[in-house]
């Protein structure tokens, strides 16, 4: 299929954005702190390797469980809130406070597409501070004389990494709007990850359908305890709807985001 | 005059603060001097002019076009902010790289474009340096850089002096005079007089958010000639200073200052009685420790205008 020039100029133009955004977004503070939880994840892997190897939990225990609790737990609900949060949050914001925003906002593109950009950059980042984290894990956790476990559950790992890009994208986008929406904005996305995700999701009936922890943990390959909870209050949601759900949530989000950009004023203190 | 850029009721208001009250001008070809004590409203002017902010009543438009939200305007716009706010990781030529490519252009468009900039406001030799670690001066320059690199026609150059150096100073002067002459249409801000005095002779004056005088700077210079000048001075011997100064008769007051070695002089012709100082300090072998004008130029005009 052919692009249209729009098309193929408003990817140019987000991509150019992204370039820019990425370095400072990279070279930033936060990503001290994120590489510090991601050395944390690694280091729980190599805990649970020592478990398996030296027998020191007398049950049954597999490296598909130690890597399925690490990445339900560590990674999913607590590694990729994080990294959004704190990235997505500052998208629009540490530019604003920073003042660098206007030379983005006196370019002939769109602030929409500005905002796009920031978006991409932001999965980039995301994406190259956490994908290491669970690669290594699984490393951590599998190589060894019989190499077997690890063929088998290959699978595995690349579905895991599947619903990290899903969990990135449905999170980036709605912490980029909030970003763009709120002064305070990693204040409302703390509430919304830790406050509202974390209650309303384990409420029985349909709002817990109004979170994003909840379709993530409907197509997750684990068991975990937070699933367990979940199916005690009620059903999953079908995999093939929520991932269709985590897209529709992810495009949604990520276009009021590059909607309330266009239209929002970003008065710089003086 | 052809009009590029025209305001008509043209009010910005924060709140309960009014930023730009009512304003309409239309400018073409040239450079326009926007003048103003800090607070008078010349950034927010600037940036309705650019469309980072939109009008809180009436209307502004470059080129027919209105500025808000327009962002195909900046193909022909180019904008320095006044703030002093980098990507400072990048290089000089890293910043206007990425910049001039969202502007459109190729890879080797972008690099001889980003490289006639830099040698513009003589950054050539500083293209590889991070910006963080360029003085206050160059960080200056290279924002200038990155509002004309792509050849726009309207520049609005909000204080583009501020912190530069006398050499820069005069280069970057000597460019505004030189892009008014090539028939850019160029609004440059200041709150010091002679800054703008030194680029051009159109004006607009700006104060509490209104345009109170526009046209001939030379008009603005009679005002302040007219309106007595206060000027500091502290000297050897105060007392036969005032002496010598009583027989000038463009001065209109002395007063002396509690600790004895001051005086403070008010003239209404500031500039003959600058010229005249010296070679009367001289003729009364008097030492000069400091002259200062404790007066706002500007500021004494506005008081004299809203009256």
């Amino acid at each position: 299929m052919m692009r249209s020039p729009g098309a193929a100029r408003t990817w140019r133009d987000a991509k150019n954005v992204a370039f820019i955004t990425l370095d400072t977004l990279f070279w930033s503070k936060k990503t001290i702190f994120v590489a510090i939880v991601s050395l944390l994840i690694i280091g729980l892997a190599v805990f649970g390797r020592l478990i398996l190897s030296y027998h020191w939990v007398n049950a049954p225990f597999t490296p598909a469980q130690v890597f399925g609790t690490l990445m339900s737990t560590a990674v999913v609900h607590f590694l990729v809130v994080f990294v959004t949060l704190f990235y997505g949050t500052a998208l629009i914001s540490e530019e604003v406070e920073g003042k660098t925003i206007t030379y983005l906002f006196t370019r002939p593109v769109s602030k929409a597409v500005v905002m796009l950009g920031k978006y991409l950059a932001l999965l980039w980042v995301s994406a190259l501070l956490v994908v290491p984290a669970i690669v290594l894990s699984y490393l951590v956790l599998y190589v060894g004389a019989d190499m077997r476990p690890f063929m088998q559950d290959v699978g595995l790992l690349a579905k895991d990494m599947g619903i990290v890009f899903l969990a990135l994208l449905a999170y980036g986008s709605l912490f980029g709007l909030i970003g763009a929406w709120f002064k305070h904005s990693i204040l409302a996305g703390l509430v919304y990850a830790f406050g509202w995700e974390g209650i309303v999701s384990y409420l029985p009936g349909f709002t817990r359908k109004l979170t994003i922890t909840h379709y993530i943990q409907s197509i997750f390959p684990h068991e975990n305890t937070a699933g367990a909870i979940a199916m005690l209050i009620g059903r999953r949601t079908e995999p093939a709807e929520a991932v269709v759900t985590l897209v529709l949530m992810a495009v949604f989000f990520s276009a009021t985001a590059c909607l309330m950009v266009r239209e929002k004023e970003y008065v710089l203190e003086q | 005059m052809t009009g590029i850029l025209a305001a008509r009721n043209l009010s910005k208001w924060y709140g309960q603060v009014i930023a730009v009250n009512n304003v309409g001008f239309t400018l073409g070809a040239g450079v326009t001097g926007l003048l103003g004590p800090n607070g008078a409203g010349k950034s927010s002017l600037m940036k309705l002019i650019t469309g980072q902010l939109r009008p809180s009543q009436g209307e502004i438009t470059v080129f027919g076009e209105r500025a808000w939200n327009n962002p195909g305007l900046f193909r022909r716009i180019g904008f320095c902010p006044e703030q002093d706010s980098f990507y400072e990781r990048m290089t000089g030529a890293e910043f206007l790289q990425a910049l001039l490519r969202l502007n459109g252009y190729g890879e080797a468009e972008v690099r001889r474009r980003a490289q006639d900039a830099l040698a513009l406001v003589a950054l050539a030799d500083a293209r590889d340096k991070k910006i963080a670690a360029y003085s206050k001066g160059m960080r200056q320059r290279i924002k200038l850089a990155q509002a004309i690199a792509h050849d726009p026609e309207v520049l609005v150059l909000d204080e583009p002096l501020a912190g530069m150096d006398p050499v820069g100073r005069h280069e970057t002067i000597r460019l505004v005079r030189r892009w008014g002459r090539e028939g850019k249409c160029v609004i440059v801000s200041s709150h010091i007089l002679h800054e703008v005095e030194a680029m051009t002779s159109n004006i607009l004056l700006m104060h509490n958010g209104e345009v109170l005088a526009e046209g001939d700077v030379h008009q603005i210079r009679d005002l302040i000639d007219k309106h007595p000048h206060n000027i500091y001075i502290r000297c050897s011997d105060a007392r036969r200073l005032a002496a010598a100064l009583v027989g000038f008769d463009d001065v209109v007051g002395i007063r002396f200052h509690p600790e004895g070695d001051a005086v403070t002089v008010e003239s209404r012709r500031p500039d003959d009685f600058y010229r005249r100082l010296p070679e009367l300090m001289l003729e009364a072998g008097l030492e000069l420790e400091e002259i200062t004008s404790p007066d706002d130029n500007l500021q004494a005009v506005f008081h004299y205008l809203v009256k």
